[in-house]
């Protein structure tokens, strides 16, 4: 149990529960005269989701901290792979699938573990343009093609 | 009569050489899926959804989706039998329903008995598909056939007891469960209403009219949530691999796991049934039942092969058991069969007392599909054991940016959308600092998928009722499933202050 994230959730939650509160109070009533309109549901969600954030919020006073062992964890390998996959999604439909793909399987390979770099490319390579390959002409899907300079 | 004459159209369908093949490469996938840890069953299924999607899609829907189902249940319940192989040969369970495997068969392959472990849990397994089969073909047209009584008013007190039991078993705080049961709900109320037309939460912006797709965020928080947690958390490289002598096991013990074998499967098979109870569950049952009728329960983690034969069958069977309240009923039982479900969706099927009418060739040619799948698995998992083994070694450097870069092309293939990229990834580390919290996240999938069938049930009952909401609780059906839906939540609860340790259910 990490109290500090409970209790930093439970706000959060809070606060999305009023969010989606006070922003169903804006969906317009339906057309037809029903009672029930659209907005009936996400309001209570916003009601409830409150009512446990709260309770969560007092839990998290309720329980001792237990000390938690201090895991070491590889910040550095995570950023640089999601800040890749973060670049893969952007660029993904502008240099297309196949070369982004590329890109991205060899940069994560190396920063996972350096060295090696030819089987690196190599995996990187068969699994880019063979699915592409293999999605777009064999089985006529479509993805972005290669870029065109 | 009818029934064996469906059954027999069933097997028709399920013998078309291309279904052969999509389930012979489901269970293989699902076997993989189950060796290797840090993948489970939900988020294989996941991964996959949107590569069968494309396969089908020249098909016919029904067709199509007959064949993607075939394929996905038989990563599910693959998925099983590979999970068995590594909690013997290493001491570490490829998925949660394994963990019990591992007190005796892990012990067992100290011993020098892995050969027969693994052949009796595939055995057992094998039993236990065949006993959640027929319980199936036997329970699945009576069901619907109450099921399609039910109105408006019933289905939404039925769906709410489905998410009442996935909650109260999930995880170990029952607020932080209904919360992201609830967020769930909340993540489907986005998009155009499809009541009034309106649309709610979307602020303009097109990407959001159809609604958050069901499939990005359960490929997020599932897929990718577990390879942020992998890259993160550098785990201890496993030990090595008990060696294999003999694929087959000893008249001895094939006698000695028979009773447990059958015990198991009767047992997995009616815990899969009950929403909420899955394979995991199933198993840790079984285990303490087998202990419990045992004549030297001492012998039990020092390598009996009962511990090994019960719960490998009831995981089986616990899987093949959800399948009963999905496909008649039309309501998930766990977060795996949520997915299979958002699946169906996605081919505009809508699983139910109605599918067995209107697509008899999907529901009836998946239960036929998994008659044959359970045999290739038998045929697949005795011989082939060691290379299955094999597996277990793919580096992980290789596995994890590859598991990525299939998320993205599983989610760009299906969407066209780099919103839907982006999502992913949010989802991604959403479904990392949840679960590592002790945020269940299966609820939450389910809830989105259940989210749009409950609200609609709701606002029907209720308009039918003149927004009266006592229509709930008048309606006899609909109050014992209410009532039901408290107890769920309650039980637990109660037992927990007076004291008692409560199993839960965690499915990965």
């Amino acid at each position: 149990m990490n109290k500090k994230f409970d209790r930093f959730a439970g706000v959060a939650f809070l606060l999305i529960g009023i969010l989606f509160l006070i922003e169903s109070q804006k969906i317009s009533d339906s057309a037809y005269g029903s009672s029930v309109g659209p907005k009936i549901f996400p309001m209570w969600l916003g009601i409830v989701l409150m009512a446990l954030s709260i309770r969560l919020i007092y839990e998290t006073f309720k329980y001792k901290t237990e000390e938690s062992k201090k895991e070491k964890l590889q910040y550095k390998k995570f950023f640089i792979i999601f800040g890749s996959a973060v670049l893969y999604a952007f660029f993904l439909e502008k240099i297309g699938y196949a070369v982004s793909t590329f890109l991205f399987l060899l940069i994560a390979f190396q920063t996972m573990e350096r060295g090696k770099v030819v089987y690196s490319v190599i995996i990187s390579a068969a699994f880019s343009f063979g699915v592409y390959y293999l999605f777009s002409e064999v089985l006529g899907g479509s993805l972005p093609g290669f870029p065109l300079f | 009569m009818d029934t064996l004459q469906f059954l027999a159209d069933g097997f028709k369908v399920a013998f078309q050489w291309h279904n052969i093949l999509f389930a012979f490469v489901g269970v293989l996938i699902g076997t993989a899926v189950g060796v290797l840890p840090g993948i489970g069953p939900m988020s294989g299924v996941a991964l996959l959804i949107p590569v069968t999607a494309t396969i089908t899609s020249g098909m016919p829907t029904g067709d199509a989706a007959a064949s993607s189902l075939i394929l996905l249940a038989g990563v599910y319940y693959g998925a099983m039998y590979g999970g068995s192989t590594t909690s013997i040969l290493l001491n570490t369970p490829g998925e949660s329903s394994s963990v019990v495997t591992t007190l005796d068969g892990y012990q067992m392959a100290q011993q020098g008995r892995a050969g027969s472990a693994l052949s009796i849990a595939a055995i057992g397994s094998f039993f236990a598909g065949i006993v959640a089969l027929i319980g199936l073909v036997l329970l699945a047209e009576p069901l619907s056939n109450v099921a399609i009584k039910f109105g408006p008013a019933e289905y939404f007190s039925l769906m709410l007891l489905g998410l009442a039991a996935v909650s109260g078993l999930a995880g170990k705080s029952m607020t932080k469960a209904l919360m992201m049961t609830v967020f769930g709900l909340m993540l489907g109320t986005i998009g155009i209403d499809a009541v009034s037309g309106i649309a709610r939460f979307t602020y303009d912006q097109p990407v959001l009219y159809s609604g958050l797709e069901f499939l990005t965020i359960a490929v997020g928080l599932f897929a990718l949530g577990e390879v942020i947690k992998t890259i993160l958390e550098r785990d201890e490289e496993t030990g090595s691999i008990a060696k294999i002598n003999r694929v087959l096991p000893t008249k001895q013990d094939l006698k000695d796991s028979t009773v447990p074998i059958v015990r198991g499967s009767l047992l997995g098979f009616f815990i899969g049934v009950l929403p909420g109870a899955g394979a995991t569950l199933a198993s840790f049952f079984s285990y303490t039942t087998e202990k419990k009728f045992s004549k030297n329960p001492e012998s039990f983690g020092k390598g009996n092969i009962a511990g090994v034969a019960g719960p490998e069958s009831a995981n089986n069977a616990a899987s093949g058991g959800a399948m009963i309240p999905l496909l008649t009923l039309g309501i998930p039982g766990s977060g795996t069969t949520a997915i299979l479900m958002g699946a169906l969706i996605m081919y505009n099927i809508q699983p139910g007392p109605l599918l067995f009418d209107e697509h008899p060739e999907v529901a009836w040619g998946l239960i036929a599909s998994m008659f044959i799948g359970n045999l290739m698995l038998l045929v697949l998992n005795m011989p082939l054991v060691r290379v299955f083994a094999k597996i277990i070694q793919t580096p992980k450097k290789y596995l994890l940016p590859m598991i990525i870069a299939i998320s993205f092309f599983g989610v760009y293939a299906v969407q066209y959308t780099t919103f839907d990229l982006f999502l992913l990834l949010g989802c991604g580390i959403l479904g990392y600092l949840l679960s590592k919290n002790d945020y269940p996240v299966a609820p939450l999938v389910l809830a989105l998928v259940l989210g749009p069938m409950i609200e609609n049930n709701m606002r029907r009952a209720l308009t039918i009722s003149n927004g009266d909401f006592s229509i709930f609780f008048t309606k006899p059906l609909s109050l014992v499933f209410i009532v039901a839906a408290v107890a769920w939540l309650l039980v637990p609860l109660l037992l927990k202050l007076r004291g008692r340790k409560v199993i839960i259910n965690e499915e990965g």
